[in-house]
């Protein structure tokens, strides 16, 4: 057994233990007194050794920054067995809403979150914060000193990110109109084709 | 409870703008704006059920198409392009103009919901677990202090143990009526953690009990800490939080 199997058993043990809280890499190289370097190989060289390994259940994934044990998605329908119930249900469209909005504009007060969506948004809020998906984060320096919003690690985790950086871009306007006009325009020639120069807009 | 009725469940007037132009094939950037205004009134119409006040979010709206509906039948006079200083007023200016950002803002975030939702989704086959509990190996973590904890803090702590309960919840349960009141509740905690000798693990206060209950003891943690009765506090990072007696601490020092 090298020094680098030692090192890698060593973290594995340590992120057992971590579970659902896991591990930063500056805190694994603290505990493990290495660098973030050897630690960094010795993730990727468990990483490797648990998707290779057929009798392995677990793997390693990073979530909220830090590093964690975590079972394989293909057998969450069997895990889900030992559930009397079927994990909590599923989130309200509204509150996804809402919940994009401030991911990506966070630090945000309500009435901007109300502004995109044009309706109140207070319930949504509440629901969200007492799930822990977000919290406020300081107050507005304008009048009323309205709260500020921002998402939580505990958002990044369930959501499957690893820091806020890693929500995926939104779809640029430009981009995404460009595909509606061409189909659209496409839909048109062919609509004006059939009814020769049919009915005006 | 109040009881919400959603036509195709619309969330709100933009959600609703948003599917007509969908439905209607329009190009965002060229709105017919009478057929969308006839279009969305319509659509007023059959929602009359709804409450009161989320109906007034869309009556706004209602009125926004109507104004820029009214403005574009306007001609524009040539001579009337300046104000009092003089600056020429920019009348090219599209009245929707304002209508279409709103809709794309809108339209941007309702996207960005359904991808989080997909890496929620994608998430959600990877289980994991809660820290091993490293005192029941004699192991102690020293005081992180500094660390102020806040009533977000406490809720974390309160889901974590609902979802350990989950998965502790018995094959079976028998239903029986147990009322408690928070200040019986308080009374009780108080004693239990006299008992522990002046603290105890959050989450050993919530052994037993259904939905109810559990909530009726976290109301009570919230007003015994509100009275300063008890202080929580948390040593280290992955340790549970500790519910401490205030008094007895004075009592020390």
């Amino acid at each position: 057994m090298n020094e680098r199997d030692i090192l890698a058993a060593t973290i594995e043990s340590l992120l057992f233990v971590a579970g659902e809280e896991g591990l930063t890499l500056k805190q694994l190289a603290a505990l493990t007194v290495s660098t973030e370097g050897e630690v960094t190989q010795a993730l990727e060289q468990l990483l490797v050794g648990y998707e290779e390994r057929t009798t392995s259940g677990i793997t390693l994934r990073q979530y909220g920054g830090v590093f964690q044990l975590v079972t394989k998605a293909e057998y969450a329908e069997d895990i889900k067995r030992l559930f009397e119930n079927p994990p909590s249900k599923m989130m309200t469209q509204a509150a996804l809403e809402v919940l994009a909005i401030i991911a990506y504009k966070q630090p945000v007060t309500r009435i901007e979150v109300d502004d995109v969506r044009g309706v109140k948004s207070e319930r949504a809020i509440q629901t969200l914060a007492s799930k822990g998906f977000i919290m406020e984060k300081g107050r507005l320096e304008a009048s009323g000193r309205p709260i500020l919003y921002a998402t939580t690690s505990y958002f990044l985790d369930r959501f499957g990110l690893n820091s806020i950086e890693d929500l995926p871009p939104l779809l640029q306007e430009t981009e995404d109109d460009e595909d509606t006009d061409l189909f659209l325009t496409k839909f048109q020639d062919i609509l004006e084709a059939q009814e020769e120069g049919g009915n005006s807009v | 409870m109040s009881y919400n009725v959603k036509l195709e469940a619309f969330e709100g007037p933009l959600d609703l703008l948003l599917h007509l132009i969908n439905r209607l094939e329009i190009d965002i950037y060229d709105i017919p704006m009478a057929e969308l205004t006839n279009q969305y009134i319509e659509h007023l119409h059959a929602m009359r059920v709804l409450e009161l006040d989320e109906l007034s979010e869309y009556l706004v709206l209602a009125a926004t198409l109507i104004e820029i509906k009214s403005k574009m039948l306007l001609p524009v006079h040539e001579g009337d392009v300046f104000d009092d200083e003089g600056q020429e007023f920019d009348m090219e200016e599209d009245p929707r103009e304002e209508l279409i950002a709103r809709i794309l803002e809108y339209k941007k975030y309702k996207e960005a919901a359904v991808q989080l939702k997909e890496s929620a989704d994608e998430r959600a086959v990877h289980f994991t677990k809660p820290p091993t509990e490293v005192e029941a190996y004699g192991g102690v973590t020293p005081i992180d202090s500094g660390d102020e904890l806040n009533v977000f803090d406490l809720i974390g702590a309160f889901q974590r143990m609902l979802q350990r309960r989950r998965l502790k919840a018995p094959m079976s349960a028998s239903i029986t009526n147990n009322e408690i009141s928070v200040g019986d509740k308080m009374d009780e905690i108080m004693s239990q953690v006299e008992r522990k000798g002046g603290t105890c693990d959050f989450e050993e206060l919530f052994e037993e009990g259904d939905m109810s209950g559990l909530i009726i003891t976290f109301l009570s943690i919230l007003e015994l800490m509100k009275r300063s009765d008890i202080i929580v506090e948390q040593h280290g990072n992955f340790n549970r939080l500790q519910i401490r007696m205030q008094l007895e601490e004075q009592a020390h020092e």
